[in-house]
């Protein structure tokens, strides 16, 4: 039984939005890990997760968003989240997420605050 | 007079990737027909993901099962659903895995899944053991609107 993520990239004029869509565990966590080092890589400083269709998370990949945002951290970038369900809001604020990363309600107002 | 509604699952699965899915939708599933909300539903599936990756990481058993036990009871103005999640492995120190920190800069980012099963679930009971595995039952309640 496996549960694939899968991710969607959109360039913004001033960084990227990452769309997920599935679970997010081990696997879906270095799905999005890849992607986010490749748009590091290419220059992007801000970047967008916006997890609209992601229902599940789990703390395995909890973790790897965590080295994600260390990583772009380091970088002197930043990382913010969007569309998150009420109890993956939760989870990243017991995770201590919210102590790292913006949280936005929605992609509009993340976009717009990100200067994306 | 107030009158009882009891559902109960039991579930035997084998320890293999994505596993805490099944278990999860089944959980779910159970507080769904019960007519628990979705947030208390969505919070409950979270904590028996953890449970069950806790029993898959910790567990490294000669069996490869996790057993599940869901019951959930109607009575009256409340819901409960009661969880049950069972290895036969090698057993592990709630204490050690709750000091782990997840936060940026730290070495532990890994292992706090107990953590978030205690803040997900409104009462957790952890038995374990040196090599006779560990059970974890964990209640979540809902008043009825």
């Amino acid at each position: 039984m496996t549960e694939e993520l899968k991710v969607a990239v959109e360039r913004k004029p001033n960084g990227a939005v990452l769309y997920t869509k599935g679970y997010i565990n081990n696997v879906g966590g270095e799905e999005i890990a890849n992607r986010a080092y490749e748009l590091m890589d290419d220059g992007v400083r801000t970047l967008l997760l916006n997890l609209r269709d992601t229902k599940i998370v789990n703390s395995i990949g909890i973790s790897i968003l965590i080295e994600i945002i260390e990583k772009m951290m380091e970088q002197g970038g930043k990382i913010a989240f969007c569309c998150l369900t009420p109890v993956i809001h939760k989870t990243f604020q017991i995770m201590g997420l919210a102590n790292y990363a913006a949280i936005f309600e929605n992609e509009e107002t993340a976009v717009k605050e990100l200067t994306l | 007079m107030t009158t009882t509604d009891q559902r109960q699952m039991e579930l035997t699965l084998p320890m293999v990737p994505d596993i805490e899915i099944a278990a999860a939708r089944a959980a779910g599933n159970l507080a769904r027909e019960l007519g628990m909300s979705s947030e208390k539903v969505d919070e409950m599936m979270h904590a028996v993901i953890e449970a069950c990756i806790n029993a898959r990481e910790h567990g490294y058993c000669a069996d490869n099962r996790i057993y599940l036990r869901f019951v959930g009871t109607s009575q009256g103005e409340g819901r409960r659903i009661d969880v049950w999640v069972t290895d036969r492995g090698k057993g592990f120190d709630p204490d050690d895995e709750r000091s782990r920190r997840a936060a940026p800069g730290t070495a532990h980012k890994r292992g706090r899944g107990l953590q978030l099963i205690e803040a997900h679930m409104d009462e957790v009971d952890i038995s374990t053991s040196r090599d006779g595995g560990t059970t974890i039952h964990m209640v979540k309640y809902e008043k009825k609107s």
